[in-house]
Protein backbone atom coordinates (compact mmCIF):
# COMPACT_ATOMS: atom_id res chain seq x y z
CA UNK A 1 0.00 0.00 0.00
CA UNK A 2 1.22 3.67 -0.91
CA UNK A 3 1.63 4.92 2.72
CA UNK A 4 0.89 7.51 4.61
CA UNK A 5 0.64 11.15 2.70
CA UNK A 6 0.68 13.55 5.29
CA UNK A 7 -2.59 14.54 4.39
CA UNK A 8 -4.76 16.99 6.41
CA UNK A 9 -7.98 14.90 6.17
CA UNK A 10 -6.09 11.31 7.41
CA UNK A 11 -9.46 10.01 8.40
CA UNK A 12 -10.92 10.57 4.63
CA UNK A 13 -12.64 7.50 3.62
CA UNK A 14 -13.33 7.91 0.07
CA UNK A 15 -15.52 4.73 -1.13
CA UNK A 16 -14.88 2.93 -4.56
CA UNK A 17 -17.00 4.65 -6.52
CA UNK A 18 -19.28 1.52 -7.50
CA UNK A 19 -20.14 1.85 -3.65
CA UNK A 20 -21.50 5.18 -4.31
CA UNK A 21 -23.80 3.76 -7.09
CA UNK A 22 -24.74 0.79 -6.68
CA UNK A 23 -27.45 -0.05 -3.91
CA UNK A 24 -28.49 -3.31 -1.94
CA UNK A 25 -31.86 -5.05 -2.86
CA UNK A 26 -34.43 -3.56 -0.54
CA UNK A 27 -37.35 -5.63 -2.28
CA UNK A 28 -38.20 -8.68 -4.45
CA UNK A 29 -36.37 -8.47 -8.28
CA UNK A 30 -33.78 -6.55 -7.70
CA UNK A 31 -35.88 -3.58 -6.00
CA UNK A 32 -33.16 -1.49 -4.57
CA UNK A 33 -32.99 2.67 -4.27
CA UNK A 34 -32.76 3.42 -7.72
CA UNK A 35 -35.97 1.17 -8.04
CA UNK A 36 -37.52 2.67 -5.45
CA UNK A 37 -36.97 6.27 -6.60
CA UNK A 38 -38.32 5.64 -9.84
CA UNK A 39 -41.22 4.14 -8.36
CA UNK A 40 -41.59 7.34 -6.38
CA UNK A 41 -41.25 9.62 -9.41
CA UNK A 42 -43.61 8.23 -11.09
CA UNK A 43 -46.26 7.92 -7.67
CA UNK A 44 -45.67 11.84 -7.41
CA UNK A 45 -46.22 12.92 -10.85
CA UNK A 46 -49.44 11.02 -10.89
CA UNK A 47 -50.57 12.17 -7.49
CA UNK A 48 -49.91 15.59 -8.60
CA UNK A 49 -51.74 15.14 -11.83
CA UNK A 50 -55.07 12.89 -10.50
CA UNK A 51 -55.58 15.68 -7.79
CA UNK A 52 -55.19 18.27 -9.96
CA UNK A 53 -57.71 16.84 -12.28
CA UNK A 54 -60.12 16.20 -9.36
CA UNK A 55 -61.23 20.09 -8.71
CA UNK A 56 -61.77 20.87 -12.13
CA UNK A 57 -61.68 24.85 -10.51
CA UNK A 58 -62.46 27.57 -12.96
CA UNK A 59 -59.66 29.33 -11.54
CA UNK A 60 -56.61 27.05 -10.93
CA UNK A 61 -54.71 26.95 -7.47
CA UNK A 62 -52.59 24.62 -5.38
CA UNK A 63 -51.94 21.34 -7.65
CA UNK A 64 -54.27 22.43 -10.26
CA UNK A 65 -52.11 25.49 -11.03
CA UNK A 66 -48.55 23.45 -10.54
CA UNK A 67 -50.20 20.78 -12.63
CA UNK A 68 -51.47 23.01 -15.65
CA UNK A 69 -48.22 25.23 -15.38
CA UNK A 70 -46.67 21.87 -16.83
CA UNK A 71 -48.51 21.55 -19.21
CA UNK A 72 -48.69 25.38 -20.32
CA UNK A 73 -44.58 24.86 -19.98
CA UNK A 74 -44.39 22.40 -22.11
CA UNK A 75 -46.68 22.57 -24.94
CA UNK A 76 -45.50 26.64 -25.56
CA UNK A 77 -41.72 26.57 -24.58
CA UNK A 78 -41.06 22.54 -25.50
CA UNK A 79 -43.23 21.47 -28.25
CA UNK A 80 -44.37 24.64 -30.18
CA UNK A 81 -40.49 25.43 -29.77
CA UNK A 82 -39.17 22.62 -31.63
CA UNK A 83 -42.10 20.91 -33.08
CA UNK A 84 -45.00 23.63 -33.91
CA UNK A 85 -48.84 22.95 -33.21
CA UNK A 86 -48.94 19.49 -35.09
CA UNK A 87 -46.22 17.89 -32.39
CA UNK A 88 -49.26 19.25 -29.23
CA UNK A 89 -50.46 15.69 -29.91
CA UNK A 90 -46.71 14.51 -28.10
CA UNK A 91 -47.73 16.25 -25.04
CA UNK A 92 -47.82 12.96 -22.77
CA UNK A 93 -45.22 11.74 -23.66
CA UNK A 94 -42.64 14.97 -23.27
CA UNK A 95 -45.08 15.75 -20.13
CA UNK A 96 -44.08 12.40 -18.99
CA UNK A 97 -40.48 12.53 -19.67
CA UNK A 98 -40.11 15.92 -18.21
CA UNK A 99 -41.56 14.95 -14.72
CA UNK A 100 -39.64 11.39 -14.69
CA UNK A 101 -36.23 13.13 -15.08
CA UNK A 102 -36.99 16.05 -13.50
CA UNK A 103 -38.28 14.09 -10.00
CA UNK A 104 -35.50 11.50 -10.89
CA UNK A 105 -32.79 14.14 -10.38
CA UNK A 106 -34.22 16.03 -7.94
CA UNK A 107 -34.16 13.22 -5.16
CA UNK A 108 -30.22 14.15 -5.50
CA UNK A 109 -30.35 16.50 -2.81
CA UNK A 110 -33.88 15.22 -0.67
CA UNK A 111 -32.50 13.99 2.46
CA UNK A 112 -32.43 10.50 3.36
CA UNK A 113 -32.42 9.60 -0.52
CA UNK A 114 -29.90 11.71 -1.47
CA UNK A 115 -29.33 10.00 -4.71
CA UNK A 116 -30.37 10.61 -8.56
CA UNK A 117 -31.95 7.69 -10.42
CA UNK A 118 -30.38 9.46 -13.47
CA UNK A 119 -26.63 8.75 -12.04
CA UNK A 120 -27.20 5.26 -12.96
CA UNK A 121 -27.17 4.40 -16.77
CA UNK A 122 -30.50 2.26 -16.78
CA UNK A 123 -32.89 5.41 -16.33
CA UNK A 124 -31.42 7.42 -19.23
CA UNK A 125 -30.38 4.60 -21.20
CA UNK A 126 -33.92 3.74 -21.43
CA UNK A 127 -35.53 6.80 -21.72
CA UNK A 128 -33.15 7.20 -24.46
CA UNK A 129 -34.15 4.56 -26.41
CA UNK A 130 -37.94 4.92 -26.06
CA UNK A 131 -37.21 8.32 -27.25
CA UNK A 132 -35.11 6.93 -29.79
CA UNK A 133 -37.62 4.19 -31.01
CA UNK A 134 -40.53 7.33 -30.74
CA UNK A 135 -38.87 9.56 -33.05
CA UNK A 136 -38.15 7.07 -35.64
CA UNK A 137 -41.35 5.29 -35.49
CA UNK A 138 -42.99 8.96 -35.90
CA UNK A 139 -40.95 9.40 -39.13
CA UNK A 140 -41.31 5.81 -40.81
CA UNK A 141 -45.06 6.21 -39.72
CA UNK A 142 -45.54 10.01 -41.56
CA UNK A 143 -43.15 9.66 -44.00
CA UNK A 144 -42.54 6.40 -45.06
CA UNK A 145 -39.68 3.73 -44.40
CA UNK A 146 -37.03 5.01 -47.63
CA UNK A 147 -38.39 8.68 -47.50
CA UNK A 148 -37.92 8.91 -43.81
CA UNK A 149 -34.48 7.35 -44.02
CA UNK A 150 -33.75 9.42 -47.02
CA UNK A 151 -34.34 12.67 -45.27
CA UNK A 152 -32.48 11.93 -42.19
CA UNK A 153 -29.32 11.20 -43.90
CA UNK A 154 -29.12 13.32 -47.00
CA UNK A 155 -29.97 16.97 -45.77
CA UNK A 156 -30.45 19.37 -48.93
CA UNK A 157 -29.05 21.29 -50.84
CA UNK A 158 -25.69 19.00 -50.55
CA UNK A 159 -23.80 18.34 -53.32
CA UNK A 160 -23.49 15.53 -55.12
CA UNK A 161 -19.78 14.05 -54.15
CA UNK A 162 -20.39 15.20 -50.41
CA UNK A 163 -23.54 12.54 -50.39
CA UNK A 164 -21.72 9.56 -48.97
CA UNK A 165 -19.92 10.98 -46.52
CA UNK A 166 -22.34 13.71 -45.46
CA UNK A 167 -24.93 10.57 -45.56
CA UNK A 168 -22.46 8.51 -42.76
CA UNK A 169 -22.10 11.19 -40.73
CA UNK A 170 -25.72 12.54 -40.47
CA UNK A 171 -27.46 8.82 -40.44
CA UNK A 172 -24.68 8.01 -37.15
CA UNK A 173 -25.88 10.68 -36.16
CA UNK A 174 -29.77 10.55 -35.88
CA UNK A 175 -29.71 7.03 -35.55
CA UNK A 176 -26.59 5.82 -33.30
CA UNK A 177 -24.96 9.15 -31.03
CA UNK A 178 -28.47 11.33 -30.58
CA UNK A 179 -29.80 8.51 -28.55
CA UNK A 180 -26.29 7.77 -27.20
CA UNK A 181 -25.81 11.46 -26.44
CA UNK A 182 -28.77 12.18 -24.79
CA UNK A 183 -28.44 9.04 -22.19
CA UNK A 184 -24.81 9.97 -21.53
CA UNK A 185 -25.64 13.76 -20.81
CA UNK A 186 -27.81 12.85 -18.26
CA UNK A 187 -25.99 10.36 -16.98
CA UNK A 188 -22.97 12.31 -16.28
CA UNK A 189 -24.52 15.31 -15.13
CA UNK A 190 -25.91 13.77 -12.39
CA UNK A 191 -23.08 11.11 -11.79
CA UNK A 192 -20.75 14.46 -11.25
CA UNK A 193 -23.37 16.06 -9.72
CA UNK A 194 -23.80 13.45 -7.12
CA UNK A 195 -20.10 12.25 -7.19
CA UNK A 196 -19.24 16.43 -6.03
CA UNK A 197 -22.16 16.31 -3.17
CA UNK A 198 -20.61 13.10 -2.17
CA UNK A 199 -16.66 14.57 -1.64
CA UNK A 200 -17.85 17.43 -0.09
CA UNK A 201 -19.85 15.62 2.49
CA UNK A 202 -17.32 12.98 3.20
CA UNK A 203 -14.68 15.93 3.25
CA UNK A 204 -16.96 17.60 6.03
CA UNK A 205 -17.40 14.17 7.89
CA UNK A 206 -13.85 13.51 7.84
CA UNK A 207 -12.88 16.89 9.06
CA UNK A 208 -15.25 17.15 11.74
CA UNK A 209 -15.69 13.57 13.09
CA UNK A 210 -12.50 11.35 12.32
CA UNK A 211 -9.69 14.10 12.57
CA UNK A 212 -7.01 12.90 14.40
CA UNK A 213 -5.58 16.86 14.46
CA UNK A 214 -7.55 19.06 16.76
CA UNK A 215 -6.71 22.16 15.31
CA UNK A 216 -8.18 21.57 11.85
CA UNK A 217 -11.70 20.67 13.19
CA UNK A 218 -12.95 24.07 12.43
CA UNK A 219 -11.60 23.88 8.37
CA UNK A 220 -14.56 21.84 7.80
CA UNK A 221 -16.86 24.55 8.05
CA UNK A 222 -15.45 24.92 4.32
CA UNK A 223 -16.95 21.82 2.58
CA UNK A 224 -19.64 22.37 4.74
CA UNK A 225 -20.35 25.90 2.85
CA UNK A 226 -18.98 24.61 -0.46
CA UNK A 227 -22.25 22.08 0.19
CA UNK A 228 -24.19 24.34 -0.08
CA UNK A 229 -23.30 26.25 -2.44
CA UNK A 230 -23.58 23.11 -4.42
CA UNK A 231 -27.44 21.93 -3.14
CA UNK A 232 -28.49 24.92 -5.04
CA UNK A 233 -26.25 24.56 -7.89
CA UNK A 234 -27.55 20.67 -8.50
CA UNK A 235 -31.13 21.79 -8.05
CA UNK A 236 -30.59 24.13 -11.40
CA UNK A 237 -28.80 21.60 -13.10
CA UNK A 238 -32.16 18.99 -12.02
CA UNK A 239 -33.91 21.61 -13.60
CA UNK A 240 -31.94 22.05 -16.78
CA UNK A 241 -31.33 18.77 -17.44
CA UNK A 242 -34.89 17.49 -17.26
CA UNK A 243 -35.43 20.92 -19.76
CA UNK A 244 -32.66 19.69 -22.20
CA UNK A 245 -33.86 16.14 -22.07
CA UNK A 246 -37.19 16.94 -22.90
CA UNK A 247 -36.72 19.63 -25.53
CA UNK A 248 -33.96 17.57 -26.96
CA UNK A 249 -36.43 14.75 -27.39
CA UNK A 250 -38.60 17.60 -29.17
CA UNK A 251 -35.92 18.29 -31.32
CA UNK A 252 -35.28 15.22 -32.38
CA UNK A 253 -39.01 14.34 -33.09
CA UNK A 254 -39.37 17.82 -35.37
CA UNK A 255 -37.58 16.43 -38.34
CA UNK A 256 -39.70 13.39 -37.97
CA UNK A 257 -42.94 15.25 -38.48
CA UNK A 258 -41.30 17.89 -40.92
CA UNK A 259 -39.23 16.16 -43.67
CA UNK A 260 -37.82 19.64 -45.17
CA UNK A 261 -36.33 21.31 -42.06
CA UNK B 1 12.13 4.90 -11.91
CA UNK B 2 9.90 2.16 -9.98
CA UNK B 3 12.97 1.33 -7.98
CA UNK B 4 13.74 4.88 -7.36
CA UNK B 5 10.16 5.28 -6.14
CA UNK B 6 10.33 2.37 -4.23
CA UNK B 7 13.74 2.98 -2.82
CA UNK B 8 12.36 6.26 -1.70
CA UNK B 9 9.12 5.37 -0.10
CA UNK B 10 10.23 2.44 1.41
CA UNK B 11 7.07 0.96 0.41
CA UNK B 12 6.95 -2.37 -2.15
CA UNK B 13 5.06 -1.37 -5.34
CA UNK B 14 3.51 -3.69 -8.06
CA UNK B 15 2.04 -3.88 -11.12
CA UNK B 16 -1.20 -3.00 -9.25
CA UNK B 17 0.01 -0.19 -7.85
CA UNK B 18 1.76 1.02 -11.26
CA UNK B 19 -1.73 0.04 -13.27
CA UNK B 20 -3.53 2.74 -10.76
CA UNK B 21 -1.09 5.39 -11.00
CA UNK B 22 -1.23 5.14 -14.78
CA UNK B 23 -5.16 4.88 -14.65
CA UNK B 24 -4.98 8.09 -12.46
CA UNK B 25 -3.02 9.48 -14.83
CA UNK B 26 -4.66 8.79 -18.04
CA UNK B 27 -8.18 10.11 -16.27
CA UNK B 28 -7.19 12.98 -15.33
CA UNK B 29 -5.50 13.89 -18.60
CA UNK B 30 -8.55 12.26 -20.31
CA UNK B 31 -11.04 14.28 -18.31
CA UNK B 32 -8.95 17.29 -18.71
CA UNK B 33 -8.36 17.41 -22.25
CA UNK B 34 -12.03 16.66 -22.91
CA UNK B 35 -12.98 19.55 -20.96
CA UNK B 36 -11.09 22.74 -22.78
CA UNK B 37 -12.92 22.75 -26.36
CA UNK B 38 -16.32 22.59 -24.70
CA UNK B 39 -15.35 25.37 -21.76
CA UNK B 40 -14.48 27.13 -24.68
CA UNK B 41 -17.21 26.34 -26.99
CA UNK B 42 -19.87 27.33 -23.98
CA UNK B 43 -18.35 30.10 -23.43
CA UNK B 44 -19.19 31.10 -27.56
CA UNK B 45 -22.35 30.15 -26.76
CA UNK B 46 -23.61 31.96 -24.32
CA UNK B 47 -21.55 34.73 -24.92
CA UNK B 48 -23.07 35.04 -28.38
CA UNK B 49 -26.94 34.53 -26.52
CA UNK B 50 -26.07 37.09 -25.12
CA UNK B 51 -25.43 39.34 -27.29
CA UNK B 52 -28.30 38.62 -29.53
CA UNK B 53 -30.68 38.56 -26.23
CA UNK B 54 -29.37 42.55 -25.54
CA UNK B 55 -29.95 43.47 -29.69
CA UNK B 56 -33.16 42.23 -29.83
CA UNK B 57 -34.35 41.95 -26.37
CA UNK B 58 -38.37 41.21 -27.57
CA UNK B 59 -36.98 37.41 -28.99
CA UNK B 60 -34.52 36.73 -26.01
CA UNK B 61 -37.39 33.82 -25.39
CA UNK B 62 -36.09 32.29 -28.38
CA UNK B 63 -32.51 33.04 -27.50
CA UNK B 64 -32.28 31.43 -24.14
CA UNK B 65 -33.94 28.42 -25.74
CA UNK B 66 -31.14 27.88 -28.29
CA UNK B 67 -28.65 28.59 -25.83
CA UNK B 68 -29.42 25.52 -23.26
CA UNK B 69 -29.68 23.58 -26.85
CA UNK B 70 -26.20 25.14 -27.51
CA UNK B 71 -24.63 24.46 -24.18
CA UNK B 72 -25.98 20.88 -23.60
CA UNK B 73 -24.44 19.67 -27.63
CA UNK B 74 -21.43 21.19 -26.55
CA UNK B 75 -21.37 20.16 -22.76
CA UNK B 76 -22.09 16.38 -23.76
CA UNK B 77 -18.56 15.98 -25.34
CA UNK B 78 -16.98 17.59 -21.72
CA UNK B 79 -19.58 14.89 -20.32
CA UNK B 80 -18.49 11.67 -22.37
CA UNK B 81 -14.89 12.65 -21.52
CA UNK B 82 -15.91 12.66 -17.87
CA UNK B 83 -17.70 8.97 -18.54
CA UNK B 84 -14.16 8.10 -20.30
CA UNK B 85 -12.34 8.98 -16.85
CA UNK B 86 -14.75 7.27 -14.66
CA UNK B 87 -14.11 4.01 -17.21
CA UNK B 88 -10.09 4.29 -16.86
CA UNK B 89 -10.30 5.10 -13.53
CA UNK B 90 -12.28 2.55 -12.06
CA UNK B 91 -12.91 0.00 -15.08
CA UNK B 92 -10.43 -2.46 -16.17
CA UNK C 1 -5.34 20.95 -1.23
CA UNK C 2 -8.60 19.62 0.22
CA UNK C 3 -9.70 18.36 -2.60
CA UNK C 4 -6.30 16.51 -3.44
CA UNK C 5 -5.82 14.82 -0.55
CA UNK C 6 -9.59 13.85 -1.46
CA UNK C 7 -8.47 12.54 -4.88
CA UNK C 8 -5.39 10.62 -3.14
CA UNK C 9 -7.56 8.76 -0.71
CA UNK C 10 -10.13 7.89 -3.52
CA UNK C 11 -7.43 5.82 -4.97
CA UNK C 12 -6.96 3.71 -1.90
CA UNK C 13 -8.62 0.95 -1.08
CA UNK C 14 -11.05 1.83 1.60
CA UNK C 15 -13.31 -0.04 3.96
CA UNK C 16 -16.52 0.26 3.42
CA UNK C 17 -18.11 1.61 6.05
CA UNK C 18 -18.50 5.68 5.27
CA UNK C 19 -21.72 7.07 4.93
CA UNK C 20 -24.11 3.90 5.29
CA UNK C 21 -22.85 2.89 1.99
CA UNK C 22 -24.30 -0.87 0.82
CA UNK C 23 -20.64 -2.93 0.44
CA UNK C 24 -21.40 -6.22 -1.00
CA UNK C 25 -18.79 -7.13 -3.76
CA UNK C 26 -18.15 -3.58 -3.95
CA UNK C 27 -15.03 -4.01 -6.72
CA UNK C 28 -17.41 -5.95 -8.67
CA UNK C 29 -19.91 -3.83 -9.12
CA UNK C 30 -19.64 -0.97 -12.51
CA UNK C 31 -20.00 2.60 -12.26
CA UNK C 32 -21.51 3.06 -15.63
CA UNK C 33 -22.86 0.00 -16.81
CA UNK C 34 -27.01 -0.54 -15.45
CA UNK C 35 -28.01 -3.96 -14.02
CA UNK C 36 -30.43 -5.69 -15.39
CA UNK C 37 -32.76 -5.14 -12.66
CA UNK C 38 -32.71 -1.15 -12.63
CA UNK C 39 -33.33 -1.16 -16.21
CA UNK C 40 -36.04 -3.35 -15.97
CA UNK C 41 -37.76 -1.06 -13.22
CA UNK C 42 -37.12 2.19 -14.99
CA UNK C 43 -38.62 0.93 -18.10
CA UNK C 44 -41.95 -0.50 -16.12
CA UNK C 45 -41.71 3.06 -14.07
CA UNK C 46 -41.57 4.84 -17.27
CA UNK C 47 -44.58 3.09 -19.33
CA UNK C 48 -46.86 3.40 -16.54
CA UNK C 49 -45.87 6.62 -16.28
CA UNK C 50 -46.48 7.43 -19.31
CA UNK C 51 -49.73 5.29 -20.24
CA UNK C 52 -51.71 6.47 -17.38
CA UNK C 53 -50.32 10.30 -17.61
CA UNK C 54 -51.73 9.31 -21.44
CA UNK C 55 -54.94 7.62 -20.85
CA UNK C 56 -55.90 8.73 -17.40
CA UNK C 57 -54.53 11.46 -15.96
CA UNK C 58 -53.95 14.50 -18.80
CA UNK C 59 -57.35 14.08 -20.98
CA UNK C 60 -59.65 15.82 -18.04
CA UNK C 61 -57.11 18.24 -17.53
CA UNK C 62 -56.72 18.86 -21.02
CA UNK C 63 -60.32 19.52 -21.33
CA UNK C 64 -60.46 21.71 -19.02
CA UNK C 65 -58.32 24.06 -19.78
CA UNK C 66 -59.05 23.76 -23.37
CA UNK C 67 -62.74 24.56 -22.08
CA UNK C 68 -61.70 27.24 -20.05
CA UNK C 69 -59.90 29.12 -23.17
CA UNK C 70 -63.00 28.69 -25.23
CA UNK C 71 -65.26 30.07 -22.59
CA UNK C 72 -62.57 32.38 -22.32
CA UNK C 73 -62.39 33.44 -26.21
CA UNK C 74 -66.47 33.99 -25.95
CA UNK C 75 -65.99 36.22 -22.84
CA UNK C 76 -63.75 38.12 -24.83
CA UNK C 77 -65.87 38.48 -28.12
CA UNK C 78 -68.52 39.09 -26.16
CA UNK C 79 -67.47 42.08 -24.11
CA UNK C 80 -65.74 42.90 -26.96
CA UNK C 81 -69.22 42.66 -29.01
CA UNK C 82 -70.96 44.57 -26.02
CA UNK C 83 -68.07 47.24 -25.92
CA UNK C 84 -69.00 47.80 -29.97
CA UNK C 85 -73.11 48.38 -29.18
CA UNK C 86 -72.16 50.87 -26.59
CA UNK C 87 -70.20 52.61 -28.66
CA UNK C 88 -72.88 52.63 -31.31
CA UNK C 89 -75.47 53.45 -28.52
CA UNK C 90 -73.02 56.50 -27.90
CA UNK C 91 -72.15 57.55 -31.39
CA UNK C 92 -76.49 57.47 -31.71
CA UNK C 93 -76.88 59.33 -28.66
CA UNK C 94 -73.89 61.65 -30.04
CA UNK C 95 -75.56 62.35 -33.39
CA UNK C 96 -79.20 62.71 -31.38
CA UNK C 97 -77.95 65.19 -29.60
CA UNK C 98 -76.68 66.90 -32.20
CA UNK C 99 -79.22 67.15 -34.49
CA UNK C 100 -81.56 68.18 -31.70
CA UNK C 101 -78.89 70.77 -30.91
CA UNK C 102 -79.44 72.16 -34.56
CA UNK C 103 -82.99 71.88 -34.42
CA UNK C 104 -83.25 74.07 -31.58
CA UNK C 105 -81.30 76.40 -32.55
CA UNK C 106 -82.76 76.65 -35.75
CA UNK C 107 -85.95 76.75 -34.53
CA UNK C 108 -84.84 79.41 -32.48
CA UNK C 109 -83.58 81.43 -35.52
CA UNK C 110 -86.80 80.83 -37.08
CA UNK C 111 -88.47 82.38 -33.95
CA UNK C 112 -85.80 85.44 -33.98
CA UNK C 113 -87.28 86.17 -37.69
CA UNK C 114 -90.92 85.66 -37.32
CA UNK C 115 -90.40 87.76 -34.28
CA UNK C 116 -88.52 90.30 -36.82
CA UNK C 117 -91.07 89.58 -39.25
CA UNK C 118 -93.98 90.60 -36.94
CA UNK C 119 -91.90 94.04 -35.29
CA UNK C 120 -91.42 95.12 -38.86
CA UNK C 121 -95.16 94.64 -39.41
CA UNK C 122 -96.30 96.01 -36.62
CA UNK C 123 -93.98 98.95 -37.14
CA UNK C 124 -94.84 99.61 -40.90
CA UNK C 125 -98.60 99.41 -39.49
CA UNK C 126 -98.21 101.72 -37.10
CA UNK C 127 -96.38 104.10 -39.36
CA UNK C 128 -99.29 103.87 -42.26
CA UNK C 129 -101.71 104.14 -39.45
CA UNK C 130 -99.48 107.16 -37.85
CA UNK C 131 -99.40 108.90 -41.30
CA UNK C 132 -103.37 108.08 -42.46
CA UNK C 133 -104.20 109.90 -39.22
CA UNK C 134 -101.71 112.56 -39.67
CA UNK C 135 -103.52 112.58 -43.38
CA UNK C 136 -107.05 112.76 -41.92
CA UNK C 137 -106.19 115.29 -39.52
CA UNK C 138 -104.93 117.34 -41.86
CA UNK C 139 -108.09 117.04 -43.86
CA UNK C 140 -110.58 117.57 -40.95
CA UNK C 141 -108.00 120.94 -40.24
CA UNK C 142 -108.41 121.73 -43.33
CA UNK C 143 -112.31 121.39 -43.62
CA UNK C 144 -112.70 123.18 -40.48
CA UNK C 145 -110.60 126.10 -41.38
CA UNK C 146 -112.12 126.51 -44.65
CA UNK C 147 -115.70 126.20 -42.94
CA UNK C 148 -114.78 128.48 -40.43
CA UNK C 149 -113.51 130.60 -43.36
CA UNK C 150 -116.89 130.18 -45.02
CA UNK C 151 -118.75 131.43 -41.81
CA UNK C 152 -116.36 133.93 -40.99
CA UNK C 153 -116.72 134.75 -44.88
CA UNK C 154 -120.99 134.90 -44.26
CA UNK C 155 -120.65 137.11 -41.00
CA UNK C 156 -118.43 139.31 -41.95
CA UNK C 157 -120.62 140.17 -45.07
CA UNK C 158 -123.54 140.22 -42.69
CA UNK C 159 -121.74 142.42 -40.79
CA UNK C 160 -120.39 145.02 -43.18
CA UNK C 161 -123.90 145.03 -44.77
CA UNK C 162 -125.54 145.87 -41.41
CA UNK C 163 -122.81 148.24 -40.82
CA UNK C 164 -123.34 149.75 -44.29
CA UNK C 165 -126.63 149.93 -43.76
CA UNK C 166 -126.46 151.73 -40.68
CA UNK C 167 -123.98 153.91 -41.70
CA UNK C 168 -125.94 154.96 -44.98
CA UNK C 169 -128.70 154.43 -42.99
CA UNK C 170 -130.97 154.02 -46.34
CA UNK C 171 -132.51 150.61 -46.96
CA UNK C 172 -130.01 149.96 -50.41
CA UNK C 173 -131.13 147.76 -53.41
CA UNK C 174 -130.26 144.70 -51.12
CA UNK C 175 -129.08 142.70 -54.23
CA UNK C 176 -126.63 145.02 -55.18
CA UNK C 177 -125.05 146.15 -51.68
CA UNK C 178 -124.77 142.31 -51.53
CA UNK C 179 -122.77 141.82 -54.76
CA UNK C 180 -120.57 145.13 -53.98
CA UNK C 181 -119.61 143.30 -50.17
CA UNK C 182 -118.76 140.20 -52.32
CA UNK C 183 -116.39 142.33 -54.24
CA UNK C 184 -114.95 143.72 -51.61
CA UNK C 185 -114.30 140.58 -49.55
CA UNK C 186 -113.07 139.39 -52.47
CA UNK C 187 -110.49 142.06 -52.50
CA UNK C 188 -109.93 141.80 -48.92
CA UNK C 189 -109.16 137.85 -49.74
CA UNK C 190 -106.46 138.65 -52.39
CA UNK C 191 -104.93 141.57 -50.77
CA UNK C 192 -101.46 140.72 -49.11
CA UNK C 193 -102.04 143.20 -46.16
CA UNK C 194 -105.32 142.49 -45.74
CA UNK C 195 -106.13 142.42 -41.67
CA UNK C 196 -108.93 139.83 -41.54
CA UNK C 197 -107.12 137.52 -43.93
CA UNK C 198 -104.00 137.33 -41.94
CA UNK C 199 -106.14 137.15 -38.65
CA UNK C 200 -108.08 134.25 -40.28
CA UNK C 201 -104.42 132.34 -40.84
Amino acid sequence: MIPAVPHLVAGLDFPPIGELLNWKNIGPGGFNKTALIDVLAVALTLGLFFHAARRKAMVPRGTQNIAESLIEFVNGQIIMETMGADGLGYLPFILAIFCFVFLCNIFEIIPIFQFPADARMANPLVLALIVWGVYNYAGIKRQGFRAYVRNSTIPPGVPGFLVPLVAVIEGAQRFLLNPLTLAIRLFANMLAGHLLLVTFALMADALFFHNTVTATIPIGVLPVLMEIVIIIFEVLIAVLQAFIFAILTGVYLGPSLHPEH
Amino acid sequence: MIDALQAASNVNIGTKEVQKAGQSIGAGIAYGAAAIGPGVGIGIVVGNAITAMARQPESAGVARTTMFLGIAFTEALALIGFVVAILVLFVG
Amino acid sequence: MLFAAGLVAATQKVDCSAAGISCQNAQSKNPILPTVPEIVWGTLAFVVLFVVLWKLALPPLVKLMRDRTERIANDLSSAEQARVEAQQTLEDYKRELAEARSEASHILDEARQAAEQVRQDLMARAEAEAAELRARNDSALQAAQERVLGELEGQVREVALDLAEKVVGANLDRDTNLALIDRFIDELNAGPTSDAGAALQ
